[in-house]
């Protein structure tokens, strides 16, 4: 890996960040309407209240020297005041990320293994068999999380009171939330997986693999596995989204803390502030994993070194 | 979907048991602690800034008011032992009770009292809610340490009533002084709990005051509180909000929706009270397009068969109002009940007479070549309560005498400078929870258009209804004041300024283990004296 290469790729990562950056802030100035009595609510809004507010927030100033500001504090790692909470807007998401990663990551992981099982144990067997678990997979990735949360929650919390559905706390109060996710992504992931074993167990070294009298279970695990998980590392970009998204859904169901619910109620106030910080984290963390992306490419694919090199 | 939700939960809750509610009977239990989950969460727990009502909720535990006030319209003492209001209603002379101490340790005096109402109007403290609540407060007099003169600077009838709001809660002086950056999130009172620790996004946590023993003379008993404490969880999703509490997660849920409440009977008890002020109002603009005609205005109304409107988009659990103030609300004029019936018959006579008398196409009426189209925006942000489909029905009944209502989702920035400015729409609704019939003044006077900090949308400018506000605001005959209030409730409706939809109305979903909830003049739930049985 050259240091060239990582180098393009972060000067990239640095664009994309800078362009959602003002993506967000274009999109939040075109929106229409006046942010600030937006921000004030339907009552209250004597014109000495919103030239106070106008000024607070430097709405008074024209549009390009508050990109400007906007940009100048961005580069210096400052994300703002939240208008609503009256916080630093690193506070605010600082101290609720990480419940955001705790359940994405291990929504993820779960929703990882489930897939590497069922790939594994139903590619190129019995039809029956494939079909069945090629149904289960689209039934799971066609049903909105939402449902599959209440669901969750209808059974094992209120019906059968395994975990808490609210005000719960540690690895009990993880574990629906957590499943919830993996059940929504678990759908993809195994039919991505089982296709690319299914594409590699034709491969001539899966042949001469078998020949040289390797175990089934052994060529699949160690030899087709790996193949089957270059198409995933492509997938990654998706699952940040989904993983994002997700989470947008899981903390309203389960009243968790996290960025999620941030976001959700920063848009229902227009706290601009709140919202490009949200938006800006993002595109860091799509940078942060499509570089990761690459180098991962390289580990599982040694052919990808060879070539460039 | 969320149908499909709603029956999978039914199923649920439906296999406990069936009994009665709650034995009043028994002796008060002391211990335990209130799990409680809201529907939002607060945004700041300074109760002069916050706004809101859960804002309020959760700061009546922590802090008292000067007064209290019953629905009655009746004042008690609080924090203050007694008042004088001079001839003129300018100076309000509070004598506060001897031996109160603030969470922190700081006693009770008039100089407390001051900082509080200091603050409440000080621009820099953002207090926009309560600012607008005491609008005419001038300023505090210290007379001595358990004497404060209030001096307003014009008459102000719902001023007492003001200070017995959570919003107008009393702080501990030292915490104004010390902390004014964390008052939002280390709230200080001299309330029957305290304030332990926010989460947010997850949860409140109060104490119990042990030192607490100056309740107000209306509570059911003195002393500590009952409850150990309160721990008060956000959920925003009405379904597991119904699940928590029928599993025994929590014990008491707030805004329970109204197709849940059968569900809930059978499990839980229901705990209701109408929200007092202005109903659900669908406000007309009379002062441009086709509702400036009367008779387009009357025969939108009477084309509304609200009653059967009402019990179907609420099962039952809200009333179908017919005065904009709710029957909660004192001067609330019982004789506007059947005054205004359905006759789809008498709108279709109306607009004919108004001049819509040809047919589109799409069956809505025309009059020189232009549809009868009423414009009424909303933001879903701030719709609750279903009313999103409320206004679809009543579009569906209007429809049926040829009226084509637009009822559109807008984003609050456009929303709002609509509303500001008072153009581009002919309908717009809301409620308003306040223990006064004032609040007939904030929407209808003609000085209280939205500039000036009013509700007035459409900038109405009715002499009639003016003079009995003026006459209603300036008398202390109660009698008096009763007739303007109930002059202007039948006004309303019989020039159709404003149509009145339901009444808001508290729905509190309690295990059967919780005891002794009582609801404040506004409606909110009070835990002073509720305690849970083992």
């Amino acid at each position: 890996m050259s240091w060239g290469w990582l180098l393009r790729r972060l000067l990239l990562a640095f664009i994309v960040v800078i362009g959602s950056a003002t993506a967000a802030f274009c999109a939040l100035y075109l929106l229409p309407g006046d942010p600030v009595r937006a921000m004030l609510g339907p009552t209250g809004q004597t014109p000495q209240i919103i030239a106070q507010v106008r000024h607070e927030t430097g709405f008074d100033r024209p549009v390009l020297p508050r990109y400007g500001l906007f940009l100048a504090r961005l580069l210096r790692g400052d994300l703002g005041r939240s208008y609503q909470l009256n916080e630093p807007v690193s506070t605010v998401i600082g101290s609720q990320i990480w419940s955001t990663v705790e359940v994405a990551l291990t929504g993820f992981l779960l929703a990882l293994l489930l897939a590497v099982l069922i790939a594994v144990i139903t590619a190129a067997r019995r039809p029956v068999l494939r079909e069945f678990a090629s149904t289960v997979e689209l039934v799971l990735a066609s049903i909105p999380g939402f449902w599959i949360g209440v669901l969750l929650l209808t059974f094992f919390s209120f019906r059968w009171h395994l975990f808490p559905a609210v005000g719960g706390a540690g690895l009990s109060a993880l574990v629906l939330p957590a499943a919830t996710l993996a059940l929504t992504l678990v759908g993809v992931f195994a039919q991505v997986l089982r296709e690319g074993m299914e594409r590699a167990l034709e491969e001539p070294f899966v042949l001469s693999s078998r020949a040289r009298g390797v175990g089934e279970t052994t060529v699949r695990v160690r030899h087709a596995l790996r193949h089957a998980l270059i198409p995933m590392v492509t997938l990654s970009g998706w699952v940040v989204g989904a993983l994002l998204s997700g989470a947008v859904i899981i903390e309203t169901i389960f009243s968790r803390p996290g960025l999620g619910r941030v976001l959700v109620t920063a848009v229902d106030t227009r706290d601009l502030p709140v919202i490009t910080g949200v938006v800006v984290l993002s595109a860091v963390v799509f940078s942060v994993v499509s570089i990761a992306t690459d180098v991962l490419y390289r580990i599982v694919d040694p052919r990808l070194k060879e070539n460039r090199s | 979907m969320v149908f499909a939700v709603t029956c999978v939960l039914m199923g649920t809750a439906a296999c406990g048991s069936s009994g009665t509610t709650s034995s009043a009977g028994s002796a008060p239990v002391t211990g335990g602690t209130l799990r409680y989950a809201t529907a939002v969460e607060p945004e700041c727990l300074d109760p002069e800034v916050a706004a809101r009502d859960v804002d309020a909720l959760v700061d009546r535990n922590i802090f008292d008011s000067l007064v209290s006030y019953l629905p009655d319209g009746t004042f008690h003492p609080w924090l203050a032992e007694r008042w004088t209001v001079s001839p003129d209603k300018l100076t309000y002379t509070f004598t506060l009770r001897p031996g109160v101490t603030f969470q922190d340790g700081t006693p009770l005096n008039a100089a407390a009292v001051k900082a509080t109402l200091d603050h409440a109007v000080d621009p820099k403290a953002k207090s926009y809610y309560a600012a607008s609540l005491i609008g005419a407060y001038a300023r505090s007099t210290v007379v001595d340490d358990r004497t404060v003169k209030v001096r307003l600077s014009r008459p102000n009838a719902p001023f007492l009533q003001a200070l017995s709001t959570a919003y107008l809660g009393i702080q501990s002086p030292r915490s104004i002084k010390e902390d004014s950056a964390g008052l939002c999130q280390r709230p200080v009172g001299s309330g029957p709990f305290s304030f332990v620790s926010w989460t947010k996004n997850t949860r409140i946590t109060l104490k119990r005051n042990p030192a607490y023993r100056w309740g107000p003379a209306t509570a059911g008993h003195t002393g500590p509180a009952r409850l150990d404490g309160i721990v008060f969880t956000f959920v925003p999703e009405d379904s597991v909000r119904v699940g928590a509490l029928s599993s025994g997660q929590v014990d008491a849920i707030s805004d329970v929706p109204a197709n849940s409440v059968k569900q809930l009977r059978r499990t839980s008890q229901m705990l209701t009270a109408q929200a007092p002020g202005a109903v659900y109002t669908v406000l007309l603009n009379s002062r441009s397009g086709p509702l400036a005609d009367e008779k387009v205005r009357v025969a939108l109304q009477r084309s509304l068969d609200l009653d059967k409107l009402v019990r179907s988009v609420y099962f039952g659990e809200y009333q179908r109002a017919w005065s904009v103030l709710s029957p909660s609300t004192a001067d609330y004029d019982p004789a506007t009940v059947g005054s205004w019936k359905y006759d789809p018959a008498l709108s279709n006579r109306l607009l004919d007479q108004a001049g819509w008398t040809r047919r589109d196409s799409a069956g809505y009426r025309t009059k020189d070549g232009k549809r009868l189209i009423l414009r009424w925006p909303y933001a879903s942000a701030l719709m609750r309560d279903q009313r999103e489909i409320l206004g679809e029905g009543i579009q569906a009944e209007a429809k049926l005498v040829g009226i084509d209502i637009q009822f559109s989702s807008e984003d609050p920035g456009t929303l709002n400078t609509a509303l500001s400015t008072g153009t581009g729409l002919d309908l717009f609704a809301m409620s308003f929870v306040r223990a006064e019939p004032d609040i007939l003044r904030y929407f209808f006077a003609s000085n209280q258009g939205v500039a000036k900090g009013g509700a007035n949308l459409f900038n109405l400018a009715d002499p009639k209804l003016d003079s009995w506000f003026i006459a209603a605001t300036s008398t202390s005959n109660s009698a008096i004041r009763r007739n303007d209030f109930a002059e202007i409730q039948q006004y309303l409706n019989t020039h159709a300024l404003a149509l009145p939809t339901y009444v808001p109305t508290y729905l509190l979903g309690a295990s059967k283990k919780l005891h002794a909830v009582t609801f404040e003049a506004q409606a909110y739930p009070l835990f002073y004296d509720a305690w849970l049985s083992r």
